[in-house]
Order: structure tokens, then sequence, then C-alpha cells
């Protein structure tokens, strides 16, 4: 019997297969989501050009902050990609075959339509390297913060991925998510992108305590970029994330059990 | 001989919002509605099939029978009642049970959509653990009995529906299971395919020995393969028994077609009420036709009776359409 990381490796090189047997899509939408992730930050270097800093960030602190999550959540989709679009399964009745299958359903779910964004991680890795660099020259951090942002990212990772489970463990209760996908995950994440300062205080609280997306780079980049707070805001990063993965994951088997399907 | 699969006062209910009453903003009043209605697609179900039974599973649509086959895969849970596949709890073991089990949907593909065939039995294999020698022989016997040989490298999407088909009942049949529930497999073939179908099916049930659980709308299928008939009506049991057993319980009589030698004399007028077992339809030129019930009365004993309005020329006997008798249960 296979164990589940070598099935869900077996089945990701198959989506993947499955994949480039389409070539020119393959390639063209890898260059497209990487020309339009950079210019979404440029977007954001425009106003910060402009303005010199945003309520006291830099810009290259603000660069961090944005490239640190894009990466993070490059690496949630790549990883666990049909999990967001678990709707269409629901919707169409395909879950049903894959309960059929002797493997873990959330295995499969994160194996199939396996997109590996080659995009958002070129862009990414573009703005940390010139970000970091330029905080170096400036003396604001050192050597150590490279081995600790890969942390943070890895860390946020799993964190935007246990809110996204979670988000589509409603979807066996409510069938259609797409409306609380758009605020858990694309309104939480976008907020974030930009230094939670910025936000009046009720805001700053829930992007913290309630969908704690602010944990995947604006907290522990407090101490990472800043020094500030300390060395436990990096346990308390994993912490948080690792409590939200396993609450996210009682969810999705209670979800399952209960799960109603379709008609036919 | 213990039981393959087992049944016992299965029900199932869905519970959706009530519809608001008529009036304005009635949409928006069902969003809010805070009341439900319990559907009862499934009520008090029991049956048990031994192994080795090719058993058909028919009813109307909206009858019950793909919650009951879900029920017995494991994707649903059952509001109650029990179900046991192989002495096994198919919800809660579902993946011990998904190993036994082999399903061939007839309206989609379990097998991968993008990639040639041959790719497909690779992951199912890995999937279900079957070492690469056990898989070779596996597939060199499949292909044989399937004659798959001729599109193993092709995707599956460029595959003919008979092809597909075919590689489906492959990939149900990869890993061994014990069990086969079979969801309308020849919908959509033509009929040299349907025959082949048939004939792979009937030959894997009496060969590999293998318990097939067969839901389909169409009649031939289940006169042809199945030895036994559990028919699901509105959510419960309406019959469970062999196909005679079945003909005989809805009585449709036997169609008799006489032609005379010359015009008949005209029987009397009360032939049918003084005969119940044979009753004249309709008398057209120089043929009669008559309905006979062949439980009560023979043949023979029919012909010699019909024999007194003239000299036979020619018989011609129909039994009853399966289609009708199962239109006349539902």
């Amino acid at each position: 019997m296979m164990s589940g990381l070598r099935m869900y490796g077996l089945l990701f090189r198959a989506s993947i297969r499955s994949r480039m047997q389409y070539r020119f899509n393959f390639w063209f939408s890898s260059v497209m989501t990487a020309i339009i992730s950079i210019v979404e930050f440029l977007m954001l270097a425009v106003i910060l050009l402009k303005f010199g800093h945003i309520n006291g960030w830099s810009l290259a602190e603000a660069g961090w902050l944005y490239s640190v999550l894009s990466l993070s959540r490059a690496i949630y989709r790549t990883v666990a990609s049909d999990v967001h679009n678990i709707e269409s399964y629901l919707v169409s009745g395909d879950l049903d075959g894959l309960l059929l299958r002797p493997i873990p359903v959330l295995t499969a779910l994160m194996s199939r339509n396996v997109s590996i964004r080659f995009g958002e991680v070129f862009q990414g890795i573009a703005i940390l390297t010139v970000s970091m660099s330029a905080l170096m020259r400036e003396g604001q951090i050192g050597w150590l913060s490279i081995p600790l942002t890969i942390f943070v990212i890895i860390a946020g990772a799993l964190l935007l991925f246990s809110i996204g489970l979670l988000t589509a463990s409603a979807g066996f209760w409510l069938t259609r998510i797409t409306e609380l996908q758009n605020i858990t995950e694309d309104a939480a994440r976008t907020a974030v992108q930009y230094p939670v300062s910025i936000y009046p205080r009720w805001l700053q609280g829930i992007l913290v305590g309630i969908i704690p997306v602010g944990f995947a780079n604006y907290m522990p980049g407090l101490f990472v970029l800043r020094g500030d707070t300390g060395w436990w805001m990096l346990p308390l990063t994993a912490g948080i994330a690792g409590a939200l993965f396993a609450l996210a994951l009682f969810v999705w088997r209670f979800g399952i059990s209960r799960y109603q399907s379709t008609g036919s | 001989m213990k039981p393959m699969i087992t049944v016992h006062q299965l029900s199932k209910s869905f519970r959706s919002p009530l519809p608001a009453p008529e009036g304005p903003f009635r949409g928006l009043r069902t969003l809010m509605s805070r009341q439900y209605t319990e559907k009862e697609a499934v009520r008090g179900v029991s049956f048990s099939i031994l192994p080795g039974e090719f058993v058909g599973y028919i009813g109307p649509n909206g009858a019950g029978k793909s919650t009951t086959i879900k029920m017995l895969a494991g994707i649903l849970h059952p509001s109650s009642g029990v179900v046991q596949i192989d002495g096994l709890n198919p919800h809660r073991d579902r993946r011990q049970v998904a190993r036994r089990l082999g399903v061939l949907f007839g309206q989609r593909t379990q097998l991968w959509w993008d990639l040639p065939v041959r790719d497909s039995y690779d992951i199912l294999a890995a999937m279900y653990g079957i070492g690469t020698e056990r898989k070779d022989a596996r597939m060199d016997e499949l292909a044989d009995l399937l004659q798959l040989g001729e599109f193993m490298d092709t995707p599956v999407r460029k595959l003919s529906l008979g092809q597909r088909m075919r590689a489906d009942l492959a990939a149900a049949l990869l890993h061994d299971p014990d069990v086969l529930f079979l969801d309308e497999p020849t919908i959509g073939l033509d009929v040299v395919a349907k025959r082949s179908i048939r004939e792979y099916l009937h030959n894997i049930n009496v060969e590999l020995g293998k318990t097939v659980l067969l839901t389909t709308h169409d009649m031939d299928d289940i006169e042809q393969l199945c030895s036994r008939v559990i028919v699901i009506n509105r959510g419960t049991l309406g019959f469970d028994g062999t196909i005679d057993e079945l003909r005989r319980r809805i009585g449709l009589p036997t169609l008799i077609r006489v032609t005379y030698r010359q015009t008949p004399v005209w029987p009397p007028a009360d032939f049918n009420t003084d005969h119940t077992s044979l009753r004249l339809a309709e008398v057209d030129g120089r043929m009669l036709t008559a309905e006979c019930n062949r439980e009560a009365i023979s043949a023979m004993e029919a012909l010699r009776l019909l024999e007194q309005y003239g000299d036979i020329e020619d018989v011609h006997m129909e039994e009853p359409h399966f289609e009708d008798v199962i239109h006349k249960l539902y």
C-alpha cells in the first residue's frame, strides 16, 4: 500500500503530465501569470515611490511583506490546487468519484489540476531579493533574516492552506462557497499585502485575530525586519498556523461524513 | 454462505429548506426561512446478496436507486439502518471497502481524461497497491478479455464510447475486487457494442465469480444478465426475486396470434366470460389474437380451443416484453 505522500506525489505528477498535453497553454499561462503578478506589484510600488513610505513602512519593507505573502500563496496553491475549486466538484457531483478511491479525499483533491505557479514564484523571488538586498545594504537586517524569511514563507503557506481548507469544508454544508472564499481568501489576502498598520484598529483585529492572515507576513515581519516584539513571535506564528491546520483537518473530516451529494 | 452485501432497514432522508408560500419576495423569504422539509429518499430497505450473484437493481427515476447505491459505496451515510459489504461498513471503513469494490459509471469515466489509457492503469495500480508484476499479469488478462490492445496508448478523451466503456470496465476490475457496481454500463452503445459488453459482464460473473449489482434502465441488460431482480419504488422495496417470479407476479399474458385457412367462424359473444385463462382480443380477417395466461392453461389446450373456430394455418406466440412487465410494476 502506498504511503500518503508517495500517492500524492504520483497523482501530482500525473496531473502535471495532463497539463503538459496542452503545451501552448502551459507555457503561455505561466508567462501571463508572471506578467500579471509583476504588474500588480508595480501598482503598489508606484504608490510607495510617490509617498516614500506607507505608515512608517519603507518601500523595501513593503516589498518584503508583499513578496513573502505572494510566495506563501504560490506554495499553497501549487501544493493544494483543487481544494480551492471544491465548489465545482460539489455542484457537479464529481466528488463522488473521489470518494470511491482508496485514498483520502483531501489527497485526491490536492493533486488534481495542478498548476505550478512559475509566474508567481518568479515574481515573488524577484521582489523579495530586491527588497532584502536593499534592507541589508541599509543595515536594517542581517544574514540571519534569510532562513527566518524562509520559515515565515512556509508557515504562511500552511496558514493560507488552513484558511482555504476551512472555507472549502464549509462547502459540505453550503455547497456554493465562492462568496465566502472571496472574503476569507481573496479579500483578506489582498488586505495584508499592505502593512496592516494602515488599517483602523477593528480591521487589524480581524486580520490578526479572526482570519489571521496577518500572521503570514506582518506579525513575523515586525520581528524579522525591525526586531520588534521578540523571538517568541516565530514559534507563535508557527503555532497559529499549526493550530489552524489541525482545526481545518478536523472540520474537513467532519464535513466529509456529513456529505450529502447531488441527485444522481 | 456469508452474504457479500447486506442491507438492513436502510433509510435515508434529506433535509432541505421549505420554500416559502406564494407571495411577494418569495425567493428572499425562502432564503430566510427556518423551516425544513424532510424528504425520505429510502425507507427501510432490506436485502442481502450472496457472493457470485448477478443482481439487477431497478426502479423508476426518483425511486431511491442512486441513493441506495451511494450508501452501499460509502459516499453517503445512512440516516438509519445497516449497510455491510463483506462484513465492513462502507461509510466508516471507506478506504478498505473501496479496495474490494469496483465501480463502473456508464455516464462518467473514472480514467484520467488527458492521459493515455495505459497511464490510468499505472496510476490505479499504484493507488491500490498492486505491484508491477501483478499489474502486468492482470493487464494482460484484461486486455485479452476486453480487447484493449488497440487503444492502450490513446488519450482517453479520444476514445469512442464503446472503447471507453471497455477501458472503464478494465479499470474497475484492475484491483480484482470481489464486488462490482455497474451503473448504466450499456448506455449509448450500439447494438454490437452492447452485446459484447454484456458478454464480458456475463463472463466476469460466471468465470471470475464476481458479485455484481447492476442498475440500468435497459431491460434487455437485466433480462440477459441477471438471475435476480430487486425493484425499488418510492423509497421502498417493491420486489425481490427471480425474473420468472416477477413475470408470474405481474401476470402479463402471452399473446397468441392464430391465422386460419379461411375466415373463422365468429366465436360466441360470451367466449370471454366462459373462459378466464384465454381471452379473445381481436379478430382481423383470418387472424385472431388471443391473450393467454400460461399459468392456468397450457399452450396446447389454448390452441385446441381456438381450433374450434377453423383450421389453423399458422401460429405465432409472443411472450410479454420484460419492459411491459416492469412498466406495470412501476
